[in-house]
């Protein structure tokens, strides 16, 4: 084992806050408080990490590194949104306009680009996984919600056409709950193993 | 329109057609419209952070000292400063402290919210699909409740099954008996209609990005012609 302090503080934080947790709402002065201290704690610990990632920027412009030219507009973007939120405000209508106006365009076209790679992703599925039950259901599937959602089949024409699409309507969220408690089991074994020092210590 | 907002525009559709010309196998642009992105994302996160967080919470409440919300405060000044002094000292055992108990806070907050908000709640849906004031209309079955009833409870153990009988190559293990091989199929017709719904969502989404995208593109040519 190497850092058994580490693990002992780990486990011991997280019980005591476990135990807090469950014992609301007798805890909630006590919980309130700590909760105000860890995010002041994630806060100092993120600001070190944007900090770090200047300097390895700040590094890569001084020595010429290949591709510093993108250090350099990273640098200058940082700059400039930190300098003119420092003394303009965070919550100044002209400073969001800006921050607005690069943002949205970038973000609203890169996630235009999401739906062509998706597509192309999609068609990459078939060709490589082949003619499976996973693969023609999801097939069947994107093809009956992208017909329904484009509007095709409009509700309150037909009752039992209606009833029909509802049922068919509730089949991912019954997938969706399998996939959500396996998720939530698996998290909730590993939460638990790291916070009991297993994983560590198989480390 | 204001200059101004007439620059924002033409900033907006240039960077547009930058983040696009990736399609033409573009690299350079594309990456410095992401470099650009991430820049000013961190920034103003920088900024939030220090005048939303540091300031009202930790730096504040050291003004006025001898009150006890100034005294509570030092104690996340210590493990700041441990922090900080982490990056310096990475070998020193106190200096990992604040990380420690951040992990320790952060995983009790992770397994209370993983029971409570996820388990618990789909659990009991499943259970409560089962009410048999739902499965019971007039001292008759009502059968369609029973039947959907039936049908989320093999959903979800199917695909849980399914998941279960999975080795880590990503495939599926053979099984000797049929009955298990028939709930893997279905586990899987559950998984695949889950995701083509989801990937609906999701490409619908992006659909919509793209054209408010061109719109704004149009727009702007629009207002030269």
């Amino acid at each position: 084992m190497k850092d058994r302090q580490g693990i002992v503080i780990i486990a011991l934080a997280g019980i005591l806050f476990l135990l807090a947790l469950f014992f609301q709402p007798k805890t909630s002065a006590i919980l309130n408080v700590i909760i105000n201290w860890t995010i002041v704690l994630s806060s100092v610990a993120l600001l070190l990490a944007v900090a770090r990632l200047i300097t390895t920027h700040m590094r890569h412009i001084a020595v010429g590194r290949r591709g510093f030219l993108f250090s350099l507009v990273f640098f200058a973007a940082f700059a400039a949104a930190f300098i003119g939120g420092m003394f303009m405000g965070e919550g100044n209508p002209e400073y969001l306009k800006w921050i607005r106006a690069i943002q949205l365009p970038l973000e609203t076209a890169l996630l235009g680009l999401l739906a062509l790679v998706m597509m192309s992703l999609a068609v990459k599925v078939f060709r490589e996984r082949g003619w499976s039950v996973l693969t023609i259901s999801f097939g069947v599937s994107a093809l009956f919600f992208l017909f329904l959602n484009l509007g095709f089949l409009k509700s309150g024409v037909n009752p039992g056409l209606d009833r029909f699409v509802i049922a068919l309507k509730s089949l991912p969220v019954i997938g969706a709950r399998g996939l959500l408690i396996g998720v939530a089991l698996g998290a909730l074994v590993m939460g638990l193993r790291v916070l009991f020092g297993q994983v560590v210590e198989n480390e | 329109m204001p200059k101004l907002d007439l620059l924002l525009m033409f900033a907006g559709v240039v960077l547009s057609l930058i983040v696009f010309s990736y399609l033409l196998g573009d690299k350079l642009f594309f990456g410095i419209s992401m470099y650009l992105l991430v820049g000013v994302t961190t920034g103003y996160a920088a900024v939030v952070l220090l005048k939303r967080v540091l300031l009202p919470m930790l730096v504040m409440p050291l003004m006025d000292l001898p009150t006890i919300p100034g005294l509570l405060a030092l104690i996340p000044l210590l493990l700041s400063l441990l922090l900080v002094w982490s990056l310096f000292k990475k070998s020193s055992k106190i200096a990992t402290l604040p990380l420690n108990i951040l992990t320790g806070i952060l995983l009790a907050t992770a397994i209370f919210g993983i029971v409570r908000g996820t388990l618990a709640p789909q659990l009991l849906s499943i259970v409560d699909a089962f009410d048999p004031k739902l499965v019971v209309k007039g001292n008759l079955p009502n059968w369609t409740a029973i039947f959907e009833a039936f049908m989320m409870l093999l959903g979800v153990i199917s695909v849980l099954f399914f998941f279960h009988h999975r080795n880590k190559r990503d495939k599926v293990y053979e099984s000797p008996r049929p009955w298990m091989e028939g709930i893997k199929v279905v586990g899987q017709m559950f998984i695949g209609i889950t995701f083509g719904a989801v990937f609906v969502g999701l490409f619908s989404t992006g659909l919509i990005a793209l054209i408010a995208s061109l719109e704004r593109i149009i727009d702007f040519v629009r207002l030269w012609l």
